[in-house]
């Protein structure tokens, strides 16, 4: 606790920053989620709910990844390997579901059931298997904190904004300044017309697919370090991704990650204020509140569906 | 039929209800709910709860249940249906969420996580929820041919047309959202009738997801071919849990049959079983005489 010495208006201030930090950190996890998801939103246009299954499945790779070594192997090493499964795994889902939907040229709502139904498999083998004991990481860490004056910080919290901050920044690079992402992007706005401009739609699509598998790789094993790995892992975490999305406009991932730091700082308040069983009918209240008043989201672009 | 097995066909009867209100929604109008499951739980949790707070009679409570659950549906959609289609499915998904935590934040009524078991009991429970079942589809099979089941399926084929004819889509929309809970929430009422505990963990998300699976299995427009295998499919895995692979009962593999089933689905047969078509006695008949004018040809 903080020496006597400090009034107790310091106190507070104190407290406040420590929420305010751990409230960032929350965030950045959130963003990797809710930009996995959104990246896959922004062009097949589909909410995919099989994120939450790919970053539970993600989970336990990176586990048994790093349980097959005597000697843990460095973090990042566990997070490129979990990575590249990752990308592995979200080709070999879009071989097996979403490849006939398109082939099919099947209604949007089939991407919905697939997706769907992906993460309910994915979920539920794990279930059968692993439901009876979570798994935790080895440490990493021989002390959890360090401190920065008088605020505590979780050098594990420290480490996973570091991660998130220098991938969201790379994909964001990629994305904006690269002609990859200028692709991506027109692909994003029409798909056929980009082809006739001469860019592989398709090529595009298994790129969209890879960089959100290796997202959900990396948000996998940062949450396994922080929650433990279980299961449902994924399962509740994508709910938060994508409450942010939605707030953030869907599709778009510069909103999505305002929104997911906002989303992460807020509830970290509240849970200090209120308690954490409110949480959920929080953040969902927040939500529709946000819809109300600004539908189109925080980024202002709004996805119009087409004729 | 002895206990077991009368318990069986009311699961399935449930499942077949919950469905039919999955139906309403997705295939007359085209909303992917994924939230189905809150209704369920908000109808079951005010019947029984306040039944038992109150000592009022459980035939009022339901009523209120039911309206209850209607209110919240209207109070999602009001908001919701005037953005894209893709936002109406993570918006129920985040309500399912929602409801599972007030139930367990409202423990002191709803005895938390650990179930709310003082249901009393009430006698012929079998017919009773075999009887609704014929209702409720009967009410679906009268709302799929009816003028504003007409124009409910305009409006899935195709909004903007619709809307240009004069279907005022948003308030349709609206309407059969609202109507497709309340038959959900009969089916949590009914499932508490039968059960006799109602948990937050009853009323998951997967419950939901599993409506929809049943639904797109059976085939997304038909409504006998979704009845008929939200039946079966509940039915199936029940009277398998005996059997056993590598030690650990086909019971658990349910979930990842399921899913299974309806990548097959998705991969080779993407409009569901029976497709858009009906499951009538006029078309059995018609089947048979065909296939053995084919053997009579043959020969």
């Amino acid at each position: 606790m903080t020496s006597s010495g400090l009034s107790s208006h310091q106190h507070k201030i104190n407290m406040w920053l420590q929420l305010l930090i751990n409230g960032i950190c929350l965030g950045a996890v959130y963003a990797l989620i809710a930009v996995g998801f959104a990246i896959v939103f922004s062009v097949l246009k589909f909410s995919n709910f099989a994120h939450g299954g790919m970053i539970s499945a993600c989970a336990f790779m990176g586990y048994f990844f790093q349980a097959r070594f005597k000697t843990a192997p460095p973090i990042w090493v566990t997070i490129i390997v979990t990575a590249l499964c990752g990308v592995v795994f979200a080709l070999f889902l879009d071989m097996i579901a979403y490849k006939s939907i398109r082939k099919h040229k099947s209604p949007n709502i089939y991407y919905f059931l697939a997706s769907l139904t992906i993460s309910i498999i994915i979920t539920s083998i794990l279930n059968v298997f692993f439901s009876k004991n979570p798994l935790a990481f080895p440490m990493i860490f021989k002390t959890t904190t360090f401190s920065v004056g008088s605020l505590k910080v979780s050098k594990m919290d420290t480490m996973i904004l570091v991660i998130s901050v220098v991938i969201l920044v790379a994909l964001m690079f990629l994305i904006n300044k690269t002609k990859i992402g200028l692709a991506m992007r027109a692909v994003a706005i029409n798909p056929d017309t980009s082809k006739l401009m001469g860019i592989n739609s398709s090529l595009i699509l298994v790129m969209i697919f890879s960089i959100a598998g290796s997202l959900a790789g990396v948000s996998g094993v940062l949450l396994g370090c922080k929650y433990g790995v279980y299961p449902d892992l994924g399962q509740t975490m994508m709910v938060k991704g994508f409450i942010a999305s939605v707030i953030g406009g869907l599709g778009s991932l510069g909103g999505a990650i305002a929104a997911a730091f906002l989303l992460g700082i807020i509830e970290m308040f509240w849970t200090f204020l209120f308690g954490s069983l409110s949480t959920p009918v929080m953040t969902f209240v927040v939500m529709l509140l946000f819809l109300f008043v600004r539908p189109q989201g925080i980024s202002g672009k709004f996805a119009k569906e087409k004729v | 039929m002895n206990n077991y097995q009368l318990g069986l066909i009311m699961n399935s009867c449930i499942s077949v209800i919950g469905v039919t209100g999955v139906f309403i929604i997705t295939s007359l109008a085209g909303m992917f709910s994924l939230g189905q499951a809150a209704y369920m739980a908000i109808s079951a949790y005010i019947t029984f709860v306040v039944a038992k707070m109150f000592g009022i009679p459980l035939i009022l409570t339901a009523i209120l249940g039911l309206a209850v659950s209607g209110l919240c549906a209207y109070i999602i959609a009001v908001p919701t249906l005037k953005l894209r289609k893709d936002y109406f499915a993570l918006i129920t998904m985040g309500f399912g969420e929602m409801m599972a935590s007030i139930i367990v934040m409202l423990d002191k009524y709803t005895n938390g996580s650990i179930g709310f078991s003082r249901i009393p009991k009430v006698k012929n429970v079998f017919w009773i929820v075999v009887g609704l079942t014929v209702f409720v589809l009967f009410f679906a099979w009268a709302l799929k041919r009816s003028r504003f089941g007409r124009m409910c399926i305009a409006l899935k084929t195709d909004e903007t047309a619709a809307k240009s004819f004069g279907v005022d889509t948003y308030r349709m929309k609206i309407t059969v959202y609202v109507i497709g809970s309340v038959i959900c929430g009969l089916a949590g009422i009914l499932y508490g009738l039968k059960n006799r505990v109602i948990t937050p963990d009853g009323f998951s998300w997967n419950l939901s997801a599993e409506m929809q699976i049943f639904l797109f299995f059976g085939g997304t427009n038909s409504l006998t071919g979704s009845a008929l295998s939200a039946f079966f499919l509940k039915l199936i895995p029940e009277t398998l849990r005996t059997v056993r692979i590598f030690g650990i009962s086909l019971q658990e593999f349910r979930t990842v049959s399921y899913g299974l089933m309806i990548l097959l689905v998705i991969n080779f047969r993407p409009n569901g079983i029976l497709g858009t078509k009906e499951f009538t006695w006029k078309g059995l008949v018609a089947f048979f005489r065909r296939l053995f004018a084919k053997k009579e040809a043959k020969k």
